[in-house]
């Protein structure tokens, strides 16, 4: 008895399955990297070429104590979160971020260029 | 129905004026002499590195001032008032400001986004080929960097306003005023 000669996709489906893979795999890759760029993680990922003399100086451990949410509320609950609370809000506002203006034209040494801008 | 038409037209006029004097401010910040163009040429690599360590130093910012401003809400606002509600209180009051501080936060990190992708876009364009273009890019990024610094400003705002929530809600009640 004569054997039936195999389809194509019988006689490729190793190959079709490796192709699958690797298919799938790189559709994967392009959605993660999608989330990664459009979800803002990307802005927070210090470990990227360029942001190598910043890196290290990534604050690890946490910056805030935090407060139970459990508990009675007491005279003395309540003190020792205002206390908390002012030490921490204290560290917040410390820092003026984003303060200045680095990117004024004259600083960026454009010249008289600032004068029109303002 | 003529007084309608009148007012119509006046709005129409005043859409324009204001849009013509949005118009001018940004053509004018756009615009530069040919001396200021060839600085930005012959300075294009001095720029170019100032805004990279800019772009760096900012980004180092962002994360750093990020988990500070995050924890402050969701490790001592959040978690004191879900405290005072668990022991049946109040906290309208408080839940309000904490509201406002989230609210500013989601502000902070979208503003810092638009102006990360302007800083980066300004940092693509090529400033010897493009002076013109560079500038405009620069004034656009500055300017968003402006508006994060302003969220920064609202976010200490709101901390302050939770304290003086809480030395408000320690005054109204009565059993907290009484031990004190």
């Amino acid at each position: 008895m004569e054997e039936e000669p195999l389809t194509f996709w019988a006689a490729h489906r190793f190959f079709l399955l490796v192709l699958g893979t690797i298919v799938i795999s790189i559709a994967l890759v392009c959605v993660s990297l999608v989330i990664y760029t459009t979800s803002g993680a990307i802005q927070l990922d210090l470990s990227r070429p360029g942001y190598q003399s910043v890196s290290g100086h990534v604050i690890r451990s946490d910056p805030v104590d935090g407060y139970s949410a459990s508990g009675p509320v007491t005279t003395e609950t309540v003190n020792e979160f205002t206390a908390l609370f002012a030490t921490e809000a204290e560290k917040a506002k410390a820092v003026d971020a984003f303060n200045g203006d680095p990117l004024n034209p004259e600083v960026l040494e454009f010249g008289q260029s600032s004068a029109s801008a303002e | 129905m003529k007084n309608k038409f009148n007012h119509i037209v006046i709005a129409i006029v005043a859409v324009g004026m204001i849009s013509l004097a949005g118009w001018h401010t940004v053509s004018a910040q756009a615009t530069l002499t040919n001396e200021q163009r060839s600085q930005i040429v012959s300075n294009c690599v001095t720029i170019k590195n100032s805004l990279n360590q800019l772009h760096a130093t900012d980004a180092l910012l962002r994360v750093n001032r990020g988990q500070v401003y995050e924890s402050m809400a969701s490790k001592l606002m959040e978690t004191f008032n879900a405290r005072l509600a668990n022991n049946g209180r109040d906290v309208q009051g408080l839940e309000l400001v904490t509201s406002s501080y989230r609210s500013t936060l989601t502000n902070f990190r979208n503003h810092y986004q638009e102006y990360d992708r302007q800083l980066t876009d300004t940092i693509n364009i090529d400033c010897s080929e493009n002076p013109d273009e560079f500038h405009a890019s620069v004034l656009d990024s500055r300017e968003k960097r402006s508006i994060v610094h302003e969220d920064v400003k609202k976010l200490h705002r709101f901390i302050d306003d939770y304290q003086s929530a809480i030395d408000d809600y320690i005054l109204n009640d009565a059993s907290l005023r009484e031990s004190n």
